[in-house]
């Protein structure tokens, strides 16, 4: 998805909007709204608030077009910005209020509703990553978001390698330490369930 | 998803849960609802930043009246407290009485010449920063 995003056109849709064609801003819109509504459904998992708050990203970045400076790449600045804007609007209005320790784990799943058990069970732990404190919770999110990729995170963080990785060991942990049965589960056996949701990717 | 170096600690379970998600497709209106509120921010006036230098005066103004003020409360206080050892030597020298009245009433004219001009300052300034707008 990303990949055939082409740095040239946003560089092209820039120019042009700094010359005062707002409309050349469609382009960025229409190549970053599914990465930027998926980040920010990581931050939130809510449809409704993640489409507002990828929204706002938007416009934060069009108010702000002047001030990307071209020494990262567009989508870094744009990563980072919409970042920003996601992180203030949850330290606004919070989404997840609950403690990790509260966060129900699933219990051992009934053979014949394997599959329903088993995505629920994964939906449990990915909303567990909203519990988590705020600074391992970010780095999980774009550690996952970025396709496991640490420089990435750490350039939309705006933080060094070194600290993501360390936030980002420390969230795990605690994931693991509150959901001790995916120690237990080996890869293999998870691939059927998940193999759908790879395809989607 | 990135190959693990062998250095990389491995959370197997917890990398395939969360590094696998169902994409997000935005709805059908989000494009169109996101250029209409960029269309608005566009037509939109940038807002007016704060006149500064014209303010400049105005708050030297008011700084320099502050500063005075604070000077004459402590100058009031240090009276005050004074005061106190003063009446004793007034007990002893009526003549003395009068001359805290008379000089009152000079301080009273100071204080309503200095308001005077103040207003008069006020009036002059607003007058130059509204400019010839005829608002004044």
């Amino acid at each position: 998805m990303r990949a055939v995003t082409s740095a040239e056109e946003d560089l092209a849709d820039v120019n042009r909007v700094l010359a005062g064609e707002v409309q050349a801003f469609e382009g960025i819109v229409r190549r970053w709204q599914g990465p930027l509504v998926n980040m920010a459904w990581r931050y939130c998992r809510d449809r409704g608030r993640a489409e507002e708050m990828a929204q706002e990203a938007f416009i934060r970045a069009w108010r702000g077009l002047a001030g990307w400076r071209r020494e990262s790449s567009f989508s870094t600045w744009l990563f980072a910005l919409a970042a920003n804007v996601f992180r203030t609007e949850l330290a606004r209005i919070p989404t997840v209020d609950v403690p990790l320790e509260d966060v129900a784990e699933p219990a051992g799943p009934a053979l014949q509703f394997h599959g329903l058990a088993k995505q629920q069970s994964d939906d449990r732990v990915r909303r567990a990553v909203l519990a988590l404190p705020p600074r391992y919770r970010e780095a999980v999110l774009l550690y996952y978001f970025h396709e496991m990729d640490v420089a990435q995170a750490a350039r939309t963080m705006k933080l060094p390698e070194g600290t993501v990785k360390a936030r980002l060991a420390r969230g795990r942990d605690l994931l693991k330490k509150r959901f001790p049965h995916l120690n237990e589960e080996s890869a293999p056996a998870m691939g059927p369930a998940i193999g759908p949701e790879k395809e989607a990717m | 998803m990135k190959p693990k170096t062998n250095s990389e600690k491995t959370f197997g379970a917890i990398d395939e849960i969360l590094a696998i998600e169902d994409e997000l497709i935005p709805s059908s209106g989000f494009l169109a609802a996101t250029m209409e509120r960029v269309r608005e921010e566009a037509v939109t006036p940038k807002p007016i930043p704060f006149p500064w230098l014209r303010a400049l005066p105005g708050i030297v103004l008011v700084a320099v009246v502050l500063g005075w003020c604070g000077f004459e409360l402590v100058r009031a206080i240090s009276t005050v407290a004074r005061g106190n050892s003063a009446a004793t030597l007034q007990a002893f020298s009526p003549a003395l009485v009068h001359w805290p009245v008379a000089n009152a009433h000079l301080q009273d004219v100071g204080w309503v010449a200095m308001a005077l001009g103040i207003a008069l300052f006020s009036w002059l300034l607003s007058r130059r920063l509204a400019g010839g707008s005829g608002l004044l």
